[in-house]
């Protein structure tokens, strides 16, 4: 178990940059999720941890120690790829003694560790069977017992569960926080799934084109996105961009082309900011024509008249188009009104409190 | 319609007449060897040319034997590091290397002889020994094992050396238990190939063996241009045919075809 820290780490291929002047510190223990598009250099950053890519200009420590220029082989890490990559003409207990064998361990004390790793994993007693003979999530078992069996200093992992069908990958995910809990391992995860990293991370770090966009808390990135990107990448947004026409006690008007839109914002505007403004569907409420007498009375500081455009059913949740002024926002409804929707045309009102501005780019 | 003669039919018994045909005139061949293999003096049917054989031939079977796995073994050295070179490394006239060391496929046997014999004798001032012959058999024949393991290393995901890299193999335990045993089939694939062309070769060995080797090949062309066509020389070509026809079979046996497209014996 070891802090991990990166320090201005960049990473060139030729005049392409895959990874930008990183920085970043990991505590002891803790569970930090890379997530980003694809292409956004959060592999390339998780295997220059790892020692398999080196990076161009910066400095990678390992609690004190800087291992920037040692091989993998001397990091100590455990790392799990995409595909669980388990020796195929080795057999599972084999596969998971490897890391063992290869350090010169003795026979006896190997095949305990490697019975004690498989029942960590629930798969005691397919030692003797062949990779071959596992089913994919059977086999990505194998191959986190196999990291484990080293007890490595930091566990690397590289979308695991991507190649798995979907049942398997939620219960999977937990396993794989489970062991890390379990065995207090710090973790790297990767992945470009939002709700993967929601699921399992202490923090997240949004990526995007080599860059860190904000690290935070699932409620940091959720509640206040730091940039436009953010904001955009995690969960649907609706996005507004406008000019703030006054400020008053904490509480900012905007003008988004003749929407007026009130909102308390974490940071300080000012009259005459250019700003996006981000409503997430699922804040947007659609009111009862019986609510429309005192709007703050039910609580909603931003109350907007609409036409139902679309009406999308998807089971748990429908996905509601709604026309306000020749402007589409979308909401999405849940709990028994979803069931009572009209189907399209009909007049509705929406209300929302939560607005996240940020200033807009130049 | 009659449905014996159907046009399906007939296109079926075309085509089944056609292969067994052409398994004729490959076969036709060597059932004559054989048959011929198996006439004692007054035309009788006998055993007695392989005892022969197992006699008088034992030496020159030996040798070929001897210099073949010598030739497989320095082969094997040669072939491995470099097929990992060619494939696991960026360089640039990488593919211009791969092209020029795949050259002696394409140079005739008596032109690599001559080449064989000038470079020994007046270049490196060595005469003429096993380990010139070994040698002489090297360069004919390591493109036959350098490309099966170029391509077996090309299918091997790299992914398999970066886990056991991470697992903290180092490259010499990498390389001895997962690319290795992973890229097996290729390898042997290659070495069944050169197993063939070394142990059936007479034309480069001609020119560069030295008096005291007769390979059982150089044996066979001897005894025909001296003593014409004996029912004893045609019992050790078929030792000779049997001999690489297990070769062949042992490795179906153990790896199947796949291993073996693109080459010359599939």
């Amino acid at each position: 178990m070891s802090s991990v820290r990166l320090d201005g780490i960049t990473k060139r291929y030729g005049h392409t940059l895959a990874v930008e002047d990183i920085s970043l510190n990991i505590a002891e223990r803790e569970f930090v999720t890379l997530l980003g598009p694809s292409g956004c250099g959060k592999t390339t950053l998780l295997r220059i941890i790892a020692g398999l890519i080196e990076p161009t200009a910066g400095r990678i420590y390992f609690d004190q120690q800087d291992v920037t220029y040692l091989s993998p082989r001397a990091r100590n890490i455990g790392f799990v790829f995409q595909q669980p990559a388990l020796f195929p003409h080795l057999s599972v207990a084999d596969n998971v003694g490897f890391g063992l064998s290869v350090k010169g361990v003795r026979k006896d004390v190997i095949a305990k560790r490697v019975e004690d790793m498989l029942a960590l994993v629930g798969l005691s007693g397919y030692g003797k069977r062949m990779p071959a003979q596992l089913s994919g999530g059977q086999q990505q078992r194998v191959a986190l017992a196999r990291v484990l069996a080293t007890d490595p200093r930091v566990l690397l992992f590289d979308e695991p569960l991507s190649a798995l069908d979907r049942n398997l990958r939620e219960t999977l995910k937990y396993s794989i926080l489970d062991l890390q809990r379990k065995t207090g391992k710090t973790a790297i995860y990767v992945t470009h799934d939002q709700t993967e990293a929601f699921a399992i991370s202490d923090r997240i770090v949004v990526m995007n084109a080599g860059r860190i966009e904000q690290i935070g808390t699932q409620m940091d990135i959720y509640l206040h996105p730091a940039t436009p990107f953010v904001a955009e990448f995690i969960g649907a947004n609706n996005s507004l961009s406008g000019v703030v026409t006054s400020v008053q006690e904490g509480e900012v008007t905007v003008d988004a082309d003749g929407l007026r839109i009130h909102c308390r914002p974490h940071s300080a505007f000012r009259e005459g900011d250019a700003v996006l403004g981000y409503i997430r569907p699922e804040n947007i409420a659609l009111l009862n024509d019986k609510d429309d007498h005192d709007v703050h009375h039910i609580g909603y500081i931003n109350v907007f008249d609409g036409v139902l455009d679309r009406v999308i059913f998807e089971g748990a949740t429908a996905q509601v188009r709604v026309n306000v002024n020749g402007r589409e926002l979308r909401v999405d409804v849940s709990g028994a009104q979803r069931l009572t929707l009209s189907r399209r045309g009909g007049r509705v009102r929406i209300g929302f409190n939560d607005v996240t501005l940020i200033p807009k780019p130049a | 319609m009659n449905r014996l003669l159907s046009t399906r039919r007939l296109t079926d018994i075309a085509s089944h007449a056609y292969i067994w045909l052409l398994l004729l005139l490959f076969v036709m061949p060597f059932a004559a060897l054989v048959n011929y293999s198996l006439t004692g003096p007054r035309g009788e049917f006998a055993l007695q040319n392989f005892a022969y054989v197992f006699g008088s031939f034992t030496e020159n079977l030996g040798w070929s034997f001897r210099i073949s796995l010598l030739t497989l073994l320095i082969n094997l050295a040669i072939s491995l590091p470099a097929a990992y070179g060619l494939v696991r490394y960026n360089y640039p006239g990488k593919h211009l290397l791969f092209a020029f060391l795949s050259l002696p496929l394409y140079v005739p046997a008596a032109v690599l002889g001559i080449a064989l014999v000038l470079t020994f004798n007046f270049t490196y001032r060595l005469t003429t020994s096993e380990w010139g012959l070994v040698l002489a058999m090297v360069v004919g024949s390591f493109p036959l094992m350098l490309t099966p393991t170029v391509v077996a290393l090309k299918d091997l995901p790299i992914v398999f050396e970066e886990a056991a890299q991470c697992l903290g193999a180092s490259k010499w335990q990498t390389y001895w238990r997962v690319v290795f045993p992973l890229i097996g089939p290729g390898i042997g694939a290659g070495m069944l190939l050169c197993f063939i062309i070394v142990f059936n070769e007479y034309l480069v060995t001609l020119f560069v063996k030295p008096t005291f080797i007769t390979t059982a090949p150089v044996r066979v062309f001897n005894l025909v241009r001296t003593a014409g066509l004996l029912p004893t020389t045609a019992a050790l070509a078929v030792v000779m045919q049997v001999i690489s026809f297990l070769a062949v079979l042992l490795f179906f046996r153990i790896y199947g075809t796949r291993y073996l497209k693109g080459t010359y014996l599939l």
